[in-house]
């Protein structure tokens, strides 16, 4: 039923009135030669309104004549109504069309290539890489042979765990597992050193095997050996093993910090003014004046592509500027606020550095004043682990 | 003609054939107060926004409401909806 009733909205079909005495009979007739009636209401006795379709139309014409009803349109529904309607507007049409075509040839390329799971590579240089091995932004959809870049890019790149591609729309979505660089291990049967990998003060010198070349308290730096991987008998000689063992030592980490005591502070006003411009592959197209009415502002842009639905990239960007006012200010520090910005900004930066912030053992700070600056220096002492161990080459 | 249409019955009964399709019998279905679908029947005698009159095969139907519509209408069934008051029923056929 609802299938036939689709049927005849595509078909199109009319709402009719049809008046007169024997309606009845009409819709016996009409039951009879198959012709569907639907949502019927009679208004008055003498009154029907009903649906029809186009085609049976012509035949419940001659049915009204036969059983003398009158019979008169009163909307007319359906596709082939609301086409003939704009048969008119060729223009609208022949821009429809062009927009159809267009989407459904835009459609067939490539417009965005998202990579996600990198945290230590660059997006930039995976998506070189991705355009040396055939994938780039604007090839066609069906030239993407993605076994083969992916084969390709797992050989040429060693800091690539896993590569999956994935095309949605326009979109490509590479999803990168990295690769933790493998340190190297030297094989057990061969001979091999320990050697220090930073310099510092020895704290405590632990050799599993071979000969401890180093005493607690020496100071030593980058590169000396630690732990010979030898061993010295009264019998036998020198006979050379694979030193193992764990050295400590003190390791001073030592960061600058020079504050001036006058200084030119910009910050942001509230006023700000956008300007929009529209990017289509190199073609930048501007929407403003390039001079900006502010003396001095910052400037952030932004770039927004275009997209139909969730994954339909188009080849069309919208740059956002936005400025932002600045103005200057003057200011000046006392010693103490100076000392504390400089200790502040010294510790932050070596806190970087260090790995494991339980170990630290002592902090020196130390400050120079001058007229114009302080300079801080703060020294942090941390116990590590600086062994590492190195092939003897004989 | 009492004879054969036993007979008939019988060999029916047999092949296990639903009553609706075998016999012309009306079958009328009321889904709420509001919407009744009559299958099987033979012709409108009678339409109106209040009455609806429709003969089957083995008698009259009378449908009393408001605002009654057909909803759909095909050559063996039709669905009316509106606010339907009563259904009563006129045999034609004797035993």
């Amino acid at each position: 039923m609802y299938t036939q009733i689709l049927k005849n909205y595509l078909l199109g079909y009319v709402r009719v009135t049809i008046e007169g005495y024997f309606i009845e009979r009409l819709i016996n007739l009409c039951v009879k030669k198959g012709i569907l009636l639907w949502k019927s209401n009679r208004k008055k006795s003498t009154l029907l309104e009903t649906n029809v379709s186009i085609q049976d139309f012509k035949t419940i014409v001659e049915i009204a004549k036969q059983t003398k009803c009158r019979i008169k349109i009163k909307q007319k529904k359906g596709l082939p109504f609301v086409f003939h309607k704009y048969k008119k507007r060729k223009i609208f049409f022949i821009f429809l069309c062009f927009i159809v075509v267009g989407i459904l040839f835009l459609s067939n390329f490539v417009w965005n290539i998202e990579i996600i799971g990198n945290s230590t590579i660059p997006t930039e240089e995976i998506i070189q890489s991705l355009k040396e091995e055939g994938l780039r932004i604007g090839i066609i959809k069906n030239k993407i042979d993605s076994k083969s870049i992916i084969n390709k890019m797992r050989l040429n790149r060693n800091d690539l765990a896993w590569i999956g591609m994935e095309v949605k729309g326009t979109n490509v979505i590479v999803k990168i597992v990295e690769a933790d660089k493998k340190p190297d291990i030297i094989p057990e049967d061969e001979y091999c050193n320990i050697v220090a990998t930073k310099s510092g003060r020895i704290v405590k010198v632990n050799a599993v095997n071979g000969t401890p070349l180093v005493k607690e308290g020496d100071i030593i730096k980058e590169g000396t050996p630690l732990i010979g991987g030898w061993l010295e008998g009264k019998y036998t000689g020198t006979r050379y093993v694979h030193a193992n063992g764990s050295v400590q030592a003190k390791v001073w980490y030592e960061e600058k910090e020079k504050i001036e005591l006058k200084q030119v502070i910009t910050s942001k006003t509230q006023s700000k003014e956008t300007k929009y411009s529209v990017r289509i592959n190199n073609f930048t197209i501007n929407f403003y004046k390039t001079l900006s009415k502010f003396q001095k502002y910052d400037t952030i842009e932004e770039n927004k592509k275009l997209k139909l639905f969730s994954d339909f990239y188009l080849p069309i960007e919208i740059l956002k500027k936005t400025n932002y006012e600045l103005v200057e200010q003057e200011k000046t520090y006392t010693k103490e606020e100076a000392k504390e910005i400089a200790s502040n900004q010294a510790k932050m930066r070596l806190e970087n550095q260090i790995k494991e912030k339980e170990n630290i053992l002592n902090t020196y700070i130390n400050y120079q004043e001058t007229e114009n600056y302080i300079e801080a220096q703060v020294i942090y002492e941390v116990l590590e682990e600086i062994g590492t161990k190195e092939k003897i080459v004989f | 003609m009492k004879k054969t249409k036993k007979k008939q019955n019988r060999f029916e009964e047999l092949l296990e054939i639903p009553k609706e399709i075998s016999s012309e019998e009306p079958k009328l279905t009321i889904m709420g107060f509001e919407e009744l679908l009559i299958e099987n029947y033979k012709s409108i005698l009678e339409y109106q926004d209040f009455y609806v009159r429709l003969s089957t095969h083995i008698g009259i139907v009378n449908i009393n409401g408001f605002e009654l519509k057909l909803n759909e209408m095909t050559n063996d069934d039709i669905l009316i909806t509106g606010k339907i008051d009563s259904i009563d029923f006129e045999k034609t056929v004797d035993e």
